[in-house]
Formats: C-alpha cells, structure tokens, sequence
C-alpha cells in the first residue's frame, strides 16, 4: 500500500468516525491497516478539542476578574491575535461584544442618563406648569364701530377757529396738545388773574404726534408777532370757536368742527369701514379672571391706509389690565384699510373688546 | 530510579505550593496555575458532557469558581488539580441534578462525584497531553485539525479555505495525526 492510499484510507475512517454521535464508538471499518486504526482512533479523541480561542479567552476573563473586573470575548481574541469577524458590539459586553466593561462604569453611565432624562423630563413639567392656563370658560369678543367724533357728524377734516378779537391774524406757533374734552381754548395772551390753571388744548384724539415749540399758536400762520386773531371764541383764528385755524370750530386745521389732521376720515359718507384681516384675541388679565371682572373696553383706533393701527386710545376703560390687554393686542391687528373713491384712506374708528366670563 | 521520580514529584509539589501561596496573596498569579491545569481540567470534564459548548462552560465555571475559593485552599500535600478535578465534579454533579430534577443520577457519574482525584486519573492525563499536544504542531497541520475536528469541515472545505490541494491537506492530517501518537508514546514510555 503506498503512502497515497494511507492518506486515503484514514481519511475515510475519519469520516466514518465523524458520522458517528460522539463518544460513540465508531466502526472504523475503512481502516484496514493497524497503524491507520489507531490514528482514526486518536482522531475521535480530537472530536472534544476546545475551541481555538477558548482557553486564551478564558485566561483573560480569570485576569480581569483576578482585577475585579469583567470581560469581553472580543477583547480575548485581540489578546490571542485572531479575530472574530462576526462579533457585533452588545450593551452587556459579555456577549461578544466590542469593549471591557467595569461593572462601576456602567452603573455610573446608567445612573448620569436617569439623571438627565429626569431633569429633561422636569423642565418641561416645570416650563407646562408656568404657562397661563387659558381657561376656555372665558371669552372675549370684539366689535368693530365707526369713530364719530364728539361734537359734529360729517366727515372730519378737522378744524376751528376763535380768536380775541384782535386786529391781527393769529400768530405761528405749535399747535395746542389735542384732548377729548376742551378745558380753556388755545390763547397766546393768557389772562393772568386766573384762578385755576388748565392747559389749552383743542379737541382731538389726544395721542396724536404733533409738533411742538414752546409758544402755541397757528402752524400755517405766517406772523410771528403774539396774536389770538380777529375771530371770537377764545381760539386762535379769524371765525367762532375755541380751536385753531381758518374756520369755525374747537378742532385744528383748515376744516370746521372738532378733530385735526386733514387725511384721517371718519366712516361713511362715501368712506368704507375697515375690514379686520387679522385679529387675534385679547387675553383676560391674571388680575381680572382673580376677581372676575368683565365688561367693555372701547378703543379709539385709526386705522392706516396700510391696514395698520396707530393712535391707539382707550376710550372707556375696565381696569384690572384688560385695557392693556385689548391694547396689546389691537396694536397686532392688521385691516383691509377703508377705502374712498376707490383709494385706501386713513380713518379713525371705535373697537369696542368685550370681556366676558362663562 | 524510584527515588529520582519521587524526588521530582516532591519538587513539582513544591513549586506548585509555592505557585499557590502566591496566587493567594496576589490573584494575578492564577494564571499559572490555570496554564499549568487548563488542559486536566477541560479533558476531565470534556468526557463527561456531551457537547463542547458544554465543556467550555463547565470549565469556564471551575476556574472561575476556583479562583473565588483560592483563599481558601489549604496545602494538603494533594496535587491543586486533584482540587479542581473535585470542582469539576462538583459543577457537573449539579448540572445533571438541575438538568434532570427528580432523576437518579447515573451510577457511572455519581462515581465521579464520590471519587473524582482518583477515577480514571491516567485517562484525562492522557487526554490533556493530547489536547496540549495539538497546541504545539506545526502551524499548518495544527490548522488542517481544527478545521476538521472541532468546525468538522471536509477535506475539500479545508483545501478551498487554504488553497491548497485535497491531497495536500490529507497528507497534513495524517502527518498531524501521526506527530501526536508519536509524542504521546514518548510521553508515556
């Protein structure tokens, strides 16, 4: 028998030992020679044989736990130089995953993330519980009204006149701070023997930007020389009133009646109304759902021929903040503005805030 | 002749008991002892078990357990793999009782738990030479046995993953084979 068939012959008996459960004892039927049994029966023994990696495995982990510590497979192979290509790190390290793991570390790790979760979870428990509840039970509405000025109906162009029966026109000057109410008309030769002191003012929305100088009087005049004017009344002006201008009347300007500011109309007679574009909600006040105040707060506002608000004036207040509120959120609304002869104008109207509560 | 192998017996002892000592006083040390033993202990239990997965666990369990008890071994005069042989048993007693709860263990195995120092003691010797053996083949032949024995490839797999011819790779397994009878006869004679 040459060396060829040996190869051969124990190679088939090898096979036949590995078909054969193990610890059994196999056939060997294709080992003929001696020599050739007793290699296949050698072979059977190597059927147990650990794994190529166990026993360095094995030493590391005794290692590390010898540290007090715990260890990985992976980090065995690397000491034994082979490596395990299907391996994928695992949470636990212990099944064959890619690190060392101290027990403490990743204790540690796990205790920090609780923390921060916590606190990640506190915040928005803490920042939800600050935020004002709105409570649904409670309503506001909004009304829209025209401004009708106090005194006169027709469009406003503003105006007025008086005088003191000078022989003069009435002299240049800024004109008076506008007001509501008129207290003492505009003169530029006071009576100094009065008793109580009022400012003069003439009828206007009162927060309207005006120029001011230290000495009222009429802005288009041309004098400088003190004069109330020819007129009478008490104004400054050449007609009958107590405002200031060309005409009659307690406003400023060269219209008639109250108000000021040529430009700004009043709704109607040939001017639309401003159409709301957008109009969020005021907010009741914290002071007021307290209390349980509700009510009206009117609104003087003039709407621009850019649909925005401007001048805005509480006209009847409520208190408790809600007239801050209705203003705070007034002054975000934007309008489709009024329109004349097809061309958008400024006007002034009433934005009656209703508070309720349910 | 007598006297020269229990003189060598009797300074093996030694240098184990010292190997003890000092693991005890420094667990780093262990590893000696368990490279000394690894292989004892993997064939004692290897017999025992029916698969080798379950080999390795219970021999992972021995050294573990071995190493937390080291504090408490005390030198006796008996070999320290008498003392892990004693684990082993111990280890494999339990996993049959758990395994099969209610069931009589086998006459055969419950020897092992009564006797295990001294039961077939030149059997696992034998198997422990062999499997330290394979270890030191050459590089090759030592492959051409793991290939086909533990991942129980063919030749023809084996021959494809080296790149080597079928015959080739008989020849390594023969030669393997032959190698480890050789040294096993020498170890024993």
């Amino acid at each position: 028998m040459n060396s060829r068939s040996i190869y051969d012959e124990l190679d088939q008996a090898i096979d036949q030992m590995m078909a054969a459960p193990p610890h059994a004892e196999a056939a060997l039927d294709a080992a003929e020679e001696a020599s050739v049994r007793e290699l296949a029966e050698l072979a059977s023994e190597l059927r147990d044989l650990p794994r190529e990696n166990f026993k360095s495995r094995l030493m590391l982990e005794l290692e590390w736990e010898a540290a007090g510590r715990a260890v990985t497979a992976d980090a065995a192979e690397k000491k034994s130089g082979r490596r395990n290509t299907e391996a994928l790190p695992g949470l636990f390290g212990k099944a064959w995953s890619g690190y060392p793991v101290r027990r403490s570390n990743f204790a540690l790790s796990a205790a920090l993330h609780a923390v921060m979760v916590l606190a990640i979870g506190a915040g928005f428990v803490m920042v939800k519980s600050t935020l004002p509840r709105v409570d649904r039970s409670k309503e506001v509405s909004v009304e829209l009204l025209p401004y009708f000025p106090p005194i006169g109906t027709k469009q406003s162009h503003g105006g007025g006149s008086g005088g003191a029966a000078e022989k003069i026109l009435a002299s240049k000057g800024a004109a008076p701070r506008a007001a509501q109410e008129q207290l003492t008309p505009p003169i530029i030769l006071p009576n100094t023997s009065r008793k109580l002191v009022a400012e003069a003012t003439v009828i206007a929305p009162p927060d309207m930007s005006l120029p001011r100088t230290r000495q009222i009087g009429d802005p288009l005049s041309d004098l400088a020389q003190p004069s109330n004017g020819p007129g009478v009344g008490g104004g400054m002006g050449g007609k009958v009133g107590g405002g200031v201008g060309a005409n009659s009347g307690f406003g400023r300007g060269h219209g008639s009646e109250a108000g000021c500011c040529d430009g700004v109309y009043t709704i109607g007679n040939g001017v639309s109304m401003p159409r709301a574009i957008y109009a969020p909600e005021p907010e009741f006040s914290e002071e007021a759902r307290r209390t349980k105040l509700q009510g009206e707060v009117t609104l003087l506002a003039t709407i621009g021929a850019d649909g925005k608000t401007r001048n805005l004036i509480v006209e009847r207040s409520l208190g408790m903040g809600l007239d801050e509120k209705a203003l705070e959120a007034v002054r975000t609304w934007r309008f489709e503005p009024a329109k004349k002869d097809g061309h958008p104008v400024a006007v002034q109207m009433n934005i009656i805030v209703n508070f309720h509560l349910y | 002749l007598n006297a020269l192998a229990n003189l060598a017996e009797l300074t093996s002892l030694n240098q184990e008991r010292r190997l003890i000592e000092a693991a005890q006083s420094d667990p780093s040390r262990f590893a000696e002892l368990y490279e000394n033993n690894f292989h004892r202990v993997y064939a004692f239990v290897s017999r025992r078990v029916s698969s080798r997965d379950e080999a390795q666990d219970v021999t992972a369990e021995v050294f573990h357990q071995a190493l937390r008890n080291l504090g408490r071994f005390q030198w006796r005069g008996v070999p320290f793999a008498a003392w892990l042989l004693r684990i082993a048993a111990n280890a494999l007693a339990d996993r049959w009782q758990r395994a099969a709860r209610g069931v009589e263990v086998p006459a055969e195995e419950a020897e092992i738990e009564n006797d295990a120092g001294h039961t077939d003691a030149a059997e696992v010797e034998r198997r422990a030479m062999l499997f330290q053996l394979v270890d030191r083949l050459p590089a090759d032949q030592r492959l051409v046995i793991q290939r086909r024995f533990v991942e129980q490839k063919s030749i023809r797999e084996i021959a494809q993953e080296l790149g080597r011819s079928e015959g080739a790779v008989k020849q390594l397994q023969f030669r393997a084979l032959e190698t480890l009878r050789g040294q096993i006869r020498s170890g024993h004679e």
